[in-house]
């Protein structure tokens, strides 16, 4: 019977410090980690003792590409702990933000982060000098959806015109329009990326779980609604620990959650399954391209259902541009606090999946404590559930080739495993 | 005192030219980088929110580049000059700057580097972890990817300081904190010199 060993120290093309331990004894699986090395962060405690209106801009610092997703959902979390209402220009301009980095990070995924195992190479490195067409477009859709970001929040990377109720930037008439033209120009790389998905040759590996997402009727859901799962739950934001249901393992500084099976999956993938039926026409036959219909199952399709909402979000943004040019541009008066504090939970359905936050503010406008459930955190269980059925249907192939099949596994969940400093290292010449 | 990010301006000016949306008609541009809640490893964005709040020539523009990895490409495009604010393990003692050019570090081998590549080979500006990432290791892979598209502008300067701490905290440690208008001063001495 075959013994397999597999020990990733450090996976790559991932964010932050992960190690994939595999160990396999006379055809037994006898141990199967994704180990989370990171120290766990401490940003609850850096809200605790804020003043309200600094949540969101502290907390949009916690990920560098999920920044508008933290921020906006500290936002909803705040307002509704203080009974603050937005409105409809609001509510656009926050969707059509949140569009800008769901594009953002999943052109970066896809292509940067996973393209690379389908073409052979390491990285997208060598990829921009084998396939610089496809680096190129991939740079091109990244610029689009960066600068319809910087458009809406006033720059390019941290979201500084979004506040407590409202925007204390607005874009114009003009740069809404310009900015459509830009979009539908678009659609010709999102019709090649789908083309390009179409081609590789994802893995065959099925496992069924429990997906959970944000719901609504009337629309794709990113920001608010309920916590819908394909096991037929449904919950209101305030019953979050429910779904979450945060647990300690040993071999994690970062928590585990399980809902009505042993892990959920959230992300791309999830909302997918749980959204389908609310995807723009268009969207729908990238996906039918993609031959992907509801409920899918394959963990490495995440990626495909990432190029799918990349469509979505392309047509949506036109839809709201649309809607925004016939309402006309209004400026609004910004919220004043009105000296009562309160609880409140926000959620948004960021690019890895559902993303929690949870404030208490006290009457003076000081947040006492706070809660963040991040999405990766909420997929670590089912990545592992995954490695193990992966494993055992995939043991007689060299070992190199299923240490590499592990780490695509882990890498199409897009894990963001640490939201963490950068520094480089220098060696002078 | 804690530093309050939310009470900082924006560090953007864009004097060049009105196109928000493009932003890339200054000729120079500096980006600071970094995560302001991982203590000295904000030393860039800080720079950037100093600088913002500076009267500089028409043709310079300041960005906080934050975490952002990859995209840093894009806001490289055409502009004849980019100055890199940024902290960086150099061996020095905390607080220290020091300002290179590509040129004078190893710059990235052919950056194929997987798990079964040892750590580090032909790399020498290589985050600590030397992984592909995104923002663990942003600035080198967006530098190598530039490169590799022949996307590099004509002139690419360094400022790395050297960080004391690193942990979840939101102030500069009192080195870094202490080195702030010498570095300003040599950005600004810099952002003088003719491109």
């Amino acid at each position: 019977m075959s013994n397999v060993n597999v020990n990733v120290h450090h996976l790559t093309r991932v964010e932050g410090h992960g190690n994939i331990v595999v160990d396999v004894k006379n055809g037994e699986l006898v141990q199967c980690e994704l180990q989370i090395v990171e120290a766990p962060r401490f940003f609850e405690a850096m809200l605790r003792g804020r003043p309200y209106y600094e949540a969101s801009h502290i907390t949009s610092r916690i990920c560098g590409i999920c920044a508008t997703g933290h921020a906006t959902a500290s936002l909803r979390a705040t307002e509704n702990a203080l009974g603050v209402e937005i409105s409809e220009q609001t509510e656009l301009l926050r969707k059509l933000l949140f569009h800008g980095e769901i594009i953002d990070s999943h052109v970066l995924h896809v292509y940067m982060l996973v393209a690379p195992d389908f073409f052979g190479v390491g990285s997208v490195i060598p990829l921009a000098g084998t396939h610089p067409e496809v680096v190129k477009r991939a740079l091109r859709i990244k610029k689009l959806s960066g600068d319809l970001c910087a458009m809406i929040s006033g720059r390019h990377t941290h979201p500084i015109a979004m506040t407590v109720g409202g925007f204390t930037h607005l874009p114009t008439v003009k740069e809404l329009l310009d900015m459509r033209k830009r979009l539908v120009d678009a659609r010709e790389d999102m019709d090649e990326t789908i083309a390009l998905l179409a081609t590789l040759p994802w893995p065959n590996f099925e496992r069924e779980t429990e997906y959970v997402s944000l719901k609504k009727e009337d629309e794709y859901a990113f920001i608010d609604g309920a916590i819908a799962t394909t096991d037929g739950f449904t919950y209101e934001l305030p019953d979050y620990r429910k779904v979450t249901n945060e647990t300690c393992v040993p071999h994690s500084t970062a928590k585990h959650t399980h809902h009505n099976r042993e892990s959920y999956m959230v992300g791309a993938l999830a909302r997918f399954n749980n959204n389908y039926d609310q995807l723009h026409p268009r969207a729908k036959e990238a996906a039918e391209a993609l031959g992907m219909k509801p409920i899918v199952t394959n963990s490495f399709l995440n990626s495909g259902a990432q190029a799918v909402e990349m469509v979505h979000c392309v047509e949506d943004s036109i839809e709201i541009i649309d809607e925004l040019v016939d309402r006309g541009i209004k400026q609004e008066p910004l919220y004043e606090f009105q000296g009562k504090g309160g609880e409140g939970v926000g959620s948004c359905d960021v690019p890895r999946g559902i993303l929690f936050h949870n404030y208490i503010i006290d009457d003076e406008g000081i947040i006492q404590g706070a809660n963040c459930v991040i999405p990766t955190g909420q997929n670590y269980a089912n990545i592992e559930a995954d490695m193990r059925a992966l494993v055992p249907q995939i043991l007689d192939r060299p070992q190199k080739e299923i240490t590499h099949m592990m780490e695509m596994l882990v890498r199409a969940y897009d894990p963001c495993i640490s939201c963490s400093a950068h520094f480089m290292t220098v060696e002078f010449v | 005192m804690t530093r309050r990010p939310s009470s900082l301006p924006p560090a953007s000016a864009t004097q060049c030219g009105g196109d928000e949306g493009s932003r890339s008609s200054c000729a120079t541009l500096i980006i600071g980088l970094g995560n302001p809640l991982r203590g000295d490893d904000g030393v860039g964005v800080r720079v950037a929110q100093i600088l913002g709040n500076r009267t500089l020539p028409d043709d310079v523009e300041v960005l906080d580049g934050g975490t952002q990895g990859l995209g840093i490409v894009n806001l490289m495009e055409g502009r004849q000059r980019v100055i890199l604010v940024d902290a960086a393990e150099m061996g020095r003692s905390p607080g220290e700057f020091v300002r290179f050019e590509l040129s004078e570090v190893h710059l990235l081998g052919d950056g194929v580097e997987t798990a079964s590549t040892p750590r580090g080979v032909g790399t020498a500006l290589t985050p600590r972890d030397a992984h592909l990432s995104v923002h663990a290791a942003g600035l080198r892979d967006a530098l190598a990817l530039a490169q590799a598209l022949q996307m590099l502008p004509p002139e690419i300067i360094i400022f790395g300081v050297q960080p004391l701490n690193l942990e979840w905290e939101s102030a500069l440690s009192p080195f870094v904190e202490a080195v702030l208008p010498d570095l300003v001063a040599a950005i600004l001495a810099e952002v003088d010199k003719s491109v």
